[in-house]
């Protein structure tokens, strides 16, 4: 367990610091995950505590790079909620690779690519991985290179088949890897992700990319707190085509939110929403 | 006055969390905030079994939910569940801590740092050590610590680790819990 318990004042100034030297605002996200996030952080970088740091991340902008990796939590599981990757091959996939040339599919949250490889891999099942534009959004370039080395932690792969095995895919799980499934990482077909666009978002996406078809922003607004989840969502709501659908985590929602009345709910249980024509 | 009741269990904490429950009236004056470990990918169906003799709402909270004096809430398969500053719960899929998401450690921790000495803590019958760094937790920052008694534990290790963990209040049986909460904030 953690040593270092980080307090709400100091936790204040590492965002200041973080604010001031690199223009990151992690003022609103919610502060609880965001502490434990920082004393891991600390913990793991053999660092003292908030003001060690502080003076780390000052002027060195490769720590910081590798402190955005670590400072969101990894998704750590594919297909997580199989009955969702269901609905996305059997109905919201064909339905937007039938109404549009090359459909946008923007990945907003930050993960470690569990949700990326999902995703392609169900395209491919239904032969559509070519006929879709995928975004995948990113905080650190550290994070990027880890995805395109398609390496899966092999302690994963237990819950990773579950998952999968309750989607009904087509083949096995251990199919997708290049190199089996033995001890050690294990490589999933770096084929799958060739065509996949990275783009570089801020700590409160400030920027996201345009005329997108299906956003799938799964359990990334619980980081943040509801001024921050209200801002995020907006701008999703924003960037999402009349028709277009946004997917949240089960236990995340659009109710409560200014982005609500832009939306029907198109499956409740799977929390996935269809933006209102005009 | 205590302000909340975190209750954690595992294996072989099922039913006694039902005695609980259908023992309480639909007016028990604080929010009961249940971390118990349960099958990642069972979504459904736990909060229909532990509401069939519950007067108290059962509620699988979404992220953010206010908190309510007079309901449970019960952490969702797969996520952690944290009690967040303002009295709302917090959910997390960080890495499972203890083999566990959701974490009793993670959830009696943050609920101690909001609650500090209002809080009151309960470990019930499991099979693994979650729990036991949460409850000291609790204990350290003034909170009401209560272990089942092991003796009386389907199984022990739970109540074990927190009880070599921490100098607990009270080591009761499953009667002596009910009798307590029945009279808590009274």
């Amino acid at each position: 367990m953690l040593p270092y318990e980080i307090g709400i004042v100091e936790t204040r100034n590492v965002i200041k610091t973080i604010l001031d030297t690199y223009g990151y605002d992690f003022g609103d996200y919610a502060l609880t995950s965001f502490k434990r996030r920082l004393e891991n952080i600390i913990l793991t970088n053999g660092l003292k505590d908030a003001e060690g740091l502080i003076a780390r991340l000052e002027n060195n902008k490769v720590f910081f790079d590798s402190f955005l990796k670590d400072v969101n939590p990894e998704t750590t599981e594919m297909f997580r909620d199989p009955p969702l990757w269901r609905d996305l091959r059997d109905d919201i996939l064909p339905e937007i690779v039938r109404s549009s040339v090359k459909p946008k599919i923007w990945i907003g949250a930050i993960d470690s690519g569990e949700e990326l490889y999902s995703l392609c891999i169900t395209l491919q099942e239904i032969d559509m991985l070519d006929k879709v534009n995928i975004l995948s959004s990113y905080l650190s370039e550290e994070t990027v290179k880890k995805i395109k080395n398609c390496k899966i932690d092999p302690r994963q792969h237990e819950a990773n088949d579950a998952n999968y095995q309750r989607c009904n895919g087509i083949k096995r799980y251990a199919d997708y890897f290049a190199n089996g499934m033995g001890n050690g990482a294990s490589t999933i077909n770096a084929g799958l992700i060739e065509n996949v666009t990275f783009v570089k978002q801020d700590a409160v996406f400030s920027n996201p990319p345009g005329s997108i078809r299906l956003a799938l922003f799964r359990n990334q607004t619980i980081y943040f707190n509801q001024i921050l989840q209200d801002q995020v969502l907006n701008r999703m709501q924003e960037v999402i085509l009349p028709g277009g659908y946004l997917v949240l985590g089960i236990k995340e929602s659009l109710e409560n939110t200014i982005a609500n009345n832009k939306f029907t709910v198109k499956n409740s249980a799977e929390k996935i929403y269809r933006k209102k024509a005009g | 006055m205590y302000k909340a009741v975190i209750i954690g269990g595992s294996a072989g904490s099922f039913q006694i969390i039902i005695r609980i429950l259908s023992s309480l009236p639909a007016n028990f004056p604080l929010p009961l905030l249940l971390c118990l470990h349960r099958l990642k990918h069972v979504r459904s169906g736990f909060v229909e079994a532990l509401s069939i003799k519950s007067s108290i709402p059962i509620i699988e909270p979404d992220d953010k939910e206010q908190i309510k004096p007079g309901r449970a809430y019960l952490a969702p398969a797969n996520y952690h569940m944290f009690i967040e500053l303002g009295n709302r719960i917090a959910l997390s899929t960080e890495e499972s801590v203890n083999h566990s998401r959701p974490s009793i450690d993670l959830s009696f921790i943050t609920a101690a740092q909001v609650y500090r000495e209002k809080l009151v803590g309960v470990i019930l019958s499991g099979a693994n050590k979650d729990g036991a760094y949460g409850l000291k937790k609790v204990s350290d920052l003034g909170g009401v610590t209560i272990v089942q008694d092991p003796n009386e534990c389907q199984v022990k290790t739970m109540t074990e680790s927190a009880l070599k963990m921490t100098k607990v209040h009270h080591v009761f049986s499953p009667t002596e819990i009910v009798r307590f909460l029945q009279k808590i904030n009274k």
